[in-house]
């Protein structure tokens, strides 16, 4: 039960953060003379309007159309392969752990477990090409920290959502070797039973942390294409 | 009032609410308990140098005549309140308390009538109450007495000695509690000779004579149903109708006539392994390994607690709430060595007599969540299958005398995994039921196996009849001789119970024509040798032991007819009392062979269907033919029109179909009756998953895949099967595919690991160049 609480009240707050960077990146207006109260009330009237015009647009046809465009069927063909083996993994083994955690009193079991365990071989692989292979797209380079008073001004700490994007990657890679080292070591004969139930919650919330990284990822990415279509040149 | 505070008085009061309500709190302390007498504290136990009373509470002294039995009541009563202790677990069965988890069944063997009936006063699943079959008080403790440690349905009261006038209650006496079949320290103590006693009827003198407090002569059983104990003993018979009696062993007695009782507070094992001993069929007894408790030294006591109220601990998980006393919960398994109750939670003092805590290490959580303690820790391993075993009280184990008592039906079998009360996999025993039944609507009711027997007739019974030919022809053979029936590739020989029992003769056809012989030196020779009776030079002593045998022959009761043997065209038999020699009629033919003279016919020994019948069962354990239980049916069907009998066994239901042909079906009365099983524990070595994943997960293990094929007193090719996945509920192909994945399992930790180790080290050194950066290390560099 305070499990699935944290992970609906993260994944809410993931979106919501989410949606409200959105919202304030595409105010037109002077934002610093809002006050909050305003501001909620323009974000809900914004995220109200754009989940029904979504919903609208919404339809199988749209979502093939949409996956259809996707970049990751330009790729080479390695490179494609790699991907669409790394998201398929992911998506089954998100769907199928989250549904099952939340859901179902039991837990996960039965052959939705046998396809968990064999897409958790396959993710942990492709996640080890992809950081030796793509990783180092996402390392920037900041600044040497210099120890005045500035350090501590958010706007000149340089945070933007490319770097976001590359903190939210590697935080993705956190978890997922969380996630492979806690579904390795219960296989072993080396946890007693306290060391059990560590591994057992560590899973379950490295797992968390890595759906909860991946939507920052998506989502800043997504949002970055989609200006980049309409102002073209935005693309950090 | 603040709101805050009308909150915290709310709160206050909740709480209290749930202290006072909760069965934690609900349970008495053991000072509270006004049951349990006070405990001055010592550890030891008295002396027990004690006058013994009568069931008059006449004090008994050993040198008087006519001596009474002593009474447990009015014994032991004056210290340990008798009331007290008869709500204990062992003699509250008919007292109609919650019956718990299901337990072992009594189980009503007749293998006559091919009867295998779970039967209990707890209403526990598949078991049938003894009063809804008719049974009183008095049938049940005919049946079970053996193996009762007193009390219970061998007391019962008043009212219902009255009411039932087949009993013979005034004549036996009721069997008290008896005390000393458990807490009795001495090596006298005899289970046998409680069991011959109540085979007597002798059931006020059980326990005296049992214990070796005295010893007890007579049978009650041979009295008539008017004598009573104020009788005292028989005048007109010394030899057979003698009433029983008892003399005490005087030497235990003082100058005071206080007898002397070598008692333990805490009984022995001995005592409970009497009525509770499982073993497996066949193994030996050396090769028997004791429950890793017993071999740490450890008594069943030691966890089977309980107070004056022999109210005892069963050991189960949840028998604590259902007490309402928490203790219970730290002699399960998992609050003895985890120190958790039954939901996990940590509530009980873990480590009891040492208790040690198991480290589990490798075992993955969801093994604690649907398995039981005793999957991996109890019972025999599932080695080959399931393993059949005898228990006590179902197979009459441990009473020992001339006759052979134990018996291998029913078949028990374990370990066989299903989910208990709790949803948990545990290990069970398991009967699979066989009876006679009327069929009401969709249920079932069994039909008691005497009434059986009296509508079958001689359909049934095959055996005795033969052993009783086979028994007074025993007369008349010299000792190293046998009679025998030679029927196929089968020898039948007499037992000493008036059956028969059959030896396999190796490479005999079975289809060689029945005869009567006499084994002699391993030889087989016929009864009636083949000779010319008007032959001159025949063998002068043919002809006297020709009529020996007719002789013998002409003891067995229930004959068709006298007695006669055929050679050739010669007739021997007895005419108003005199050897008879004369000329065989022409119908006759010319075979040596013995009979019965029947309507002016020469009919066998016994009819070919019997020949047939036992020809069949040979060899087998089974005890009916399928053409035996047709005709029973159609017996039945015919003394009860418009009743629908059935017959049931080997997990499947029997019933005359179109044209007098037998069918069977499935039915839920035809399931087996299972109940958990904890004992024996086995070593940590010898538990499932000592040697890892495979011992349940692999594409063909015992665990998952073995078969039991339902067994019963019907020898028939159309009994059910049963794959351990279905007892658990678990889907076969599922386990079967899981099972295989651990073929490449260490290929995906190997996999893991190498994965784990770059995504770890390459995030490590990703994590310290962005350090170095920041710090500005690198670009000095």
């Amino acid at each position: 039960m305070l499990f699935t609480t944290i992970a609906a009240l993260a994944v809410a707050g993931t979106f919501l953060a989410l949606a409200f960077h959105r919202f304030w990146t595409g105010l037109e207006k002077d934002r610093t003379n809002l006050v909050y109260v305003a501001l909620l009330g323009r974000f809900w009237s914004w995220l109200i309007s754009r989940s029904k015009e979504n919903a609208r647009k919404a339809s199988v046809r749209a979502w093939w159309e949409y996956v259809k465009a996707l970049p990751l069927w330009c790729l080479p063909v390695l490179e494609k392969w790699l991907f669409i083996c790394f998201y398929g993994s992911l998506l089954y083994l998100a769907a199928s752990g989250f549904i099952f955690a939340v859901f179902v009193p039991r837990g996960l079991y039965g052959f939705p477990l046998i396809g968990h365990v064999t897409a958790g071989g396959l993710f942990a692989v492709c996640l080890t090409l992809v950081v030796i292979f793509k990783g180092r797209e996402f390392t920037s380079i900041p600044e040497p920290l210099i120890l005045t008073p500035a350090l501590f001004d958010r706007k000149r700490l340089g945070i933007t959502a490319a770097r976001t994007k590359h903190a939210a990657f590697w935080f993705f890679v956190l978890a997922g070797f969380l996630l492979t080292l806690s579904a390795l070591l219960p296989m072993m004969p080396l946890l007693r039973t306290p060391g059990q139930k560590l591994m057992f919650e560590l899973h379950r919330y490295s797992a968390l942390a890595a759906v909860l990284a991946a939507m920052v990822y998506v989502g800043l990415e997504l949002f970055e294409r989609s200006r980049a279509e309409i102002i073209p040149n935005t693309r950090a | 009032m603040r709101r805050a505070g009308v909150f915290v008085l709310a709160a206050l009061g909740l709480a209290a609410a749930a202290a006072v309500l909760s069965p934690g709190s609900a349970a008495p302390s053991a000072a509270q308990d006004t049951n349990q007498p006070p405990w001055d504290g010592n550890r030891t136990i008295p002396a027990h140098l004690i006058p013994l009373h009568d069931e008059f509470d006449e004090p008994i002294i050993p040198t008087g005549t006519h001596l009474l039995p002593f009474s447990a009541r009015n014994t032991c009563g004056p210290c340990h309140e008798y009331e007290t202790i008869q709500g204990g677990w062992h003699f509250s069965a008919t007292s109609g308390r919650d019956g718990g988890r299901p337990g072992e069944p009594w189980i009503w063997l007749d293998p006559r009538t091919g009867t295998i009936l779970p039967v209990s006063y707890r209403p526990w699943p598949g078991t049938f109450d003894p009063r809804s079959l008719g049974l009183s008080a008095w049938d049940f403790t005919q049946l079970f007495g053996r193996h009762f440690p007193g009390g219970g349905p061998a007391e019962p009261p008043d009212e219902e000695v009255l009411s039932d006038p087949d009993a013979r209650w005034s004549v036996s006496g009721r069997a008290e509690i008896n005390c000393l079949a458990c807490h009795n320290r001495s090596p006298r103590q005899d289970h046998s000779e409680w069991a011959k006693q109540v085979l007597r009827e002798n059931l006020r003198w059980a326990a005296t004579a049992a214990s070796g407090v005295g010893e007890v002569g007579g049978m009650a059983s041979r009295l008539g149903g008017t004598w009573d104990i104020y009788d005292g003993p028989n005048p007109d018979d010394h030899e057979w109708a003698v009433a029983p009696y008892v003399k005490y062993r005087a030497a235990d007695f003082d100058s005071r006539h206080n007898y002397f009782f070598d008692l333990e507070y805490q009984p022995s094992d001995d005592r409970c392994l009497a009525c509770h001993s499982v073993s497996p069929k066949d193994e030996l007894q050396w090769k028997a390994d004791p429950d890793v408790h017993s071999s740490a030294g450890l008594r069943c006591v030691d966890c089977h607690r309980h107070g004056l109220d022999h109210d005892m601990i069963r050991g189960y998980e949840g028998e604590g709430a259902a007490r309402g006393d928490l203790t219970a919960e730290s002699f399960t398994c998992r609050g003895c060595h985890m120190g958790e109750d039954a939901k996990g939670r940590p509530r009980v003092e873990p480590g009891r007599l040492g208790a040690p805590r198991p480290k589990h290490t490798g075992i993955p959580l969801v093994h604690f969540k649907r398995l039981s303690c005793t999957v991996c820790h109890s019972g025999p391993k599932p080695k080959d299958g399931f393993t059949r075993v005898r228990t006590s009280r179902a197979n009459r184990l441990g009473i020992y005398g001339v006759a052979v008592w134990a018996t291998d039906l029913p078949a028990v079998f374990e370990p066989v995994y299903q989910k208990d009360e709790g949803r948990k996999i545990a290990p069970h025993r398991l009967v699979w039921p066989a009876f006679w039944a009327k069929r009401e609507g969709r249920d079932v009711v069994p039909i008691r196996p005497e009434e059986v027997a009296a509508a079958a007739g001689d359909v049934l019974g095959q055996e005795e009849r033969i052993g009783q030919v086979l028994i007074a022809l025993t007369l008349v053979m010299e000792e190293d001789e046998m009679p025998v029936l030679v029927s196929g590739r089968f020898v039948f020989e007499p037992t000493v119970d008036g059956s028969i029992e059959a030896t396999e003769r190796a490479g005999v056809r079975d289809d060689t024509p029945a005869y009567w012989g006499i084994r002699k030196d391993g030889e087989i020779v016929p009864l009636v040798p083949d000779f010319d009776p008007a032959a001159e030079d025949k063998d002068p002593e043919i002809e006297p032991r020709l009529q020996e045998f007719l002789q013998a022959l002409g003891t067995v009761v229930g004959a068709p007819g006298p007695a006669a043997i055929q050679a050739g065209r010669t007739l021997y038999r007895f005419v108003d009392g005199f050897f008879d020699v004369s000329e065989a009629p022409e119908e006759f033919g010319e075979a040596a062979r013995p009979g019965w003279l029947v309507n002016g016919d020469l009919a066998p020994l016994v009819s070919d269907y019997d020949l047939r019948t036992v020809a069949a069962k040979a060899g087998t354990e089974q005890t009916l033919t399928e053409e035996q239980v047709g005709l029973v049916l159609a017996a039945l069907a015919q003394a009860s029109e418009n009743t629908d009998f059935a017959y049931i066994s080997g997990g499947r239901m029997f019933r005359l179909g179109g044209g007098g042909r037998l069918t069977s079906e499935k039915h839920r009365a035809a399931e087996p009756v299972t109940w958990p099983l904890a004992h024996n524990v086995r070593p940590v070595q010898q538990s499932l998953g000592w040697n890892g994943c495979t011992d349940c997960h692999s594409a063909g293990s015992d665990f998952f895949f073995s078969t039991l094929e339902a067994t019963g007193p019907l020898l028939t090719k159309a009994a059910s099967k049963r794959s351990s996945t279905s007892f658990m509920g678990l889907g076969g192909f599922f386990q079967g595919f899981f099972g295989l994945t651990f073929a490449v399992r260490s290929l995906l930790k190997i996999v893991l690991i190498v994965c784990a180790v770059v995504v770890g080290s390459l995030f490590f050194l990703a994590g310290v160049l962005a350090l170095g950066r920041l710090a500005g290390l690198l670009e000095k560099r």
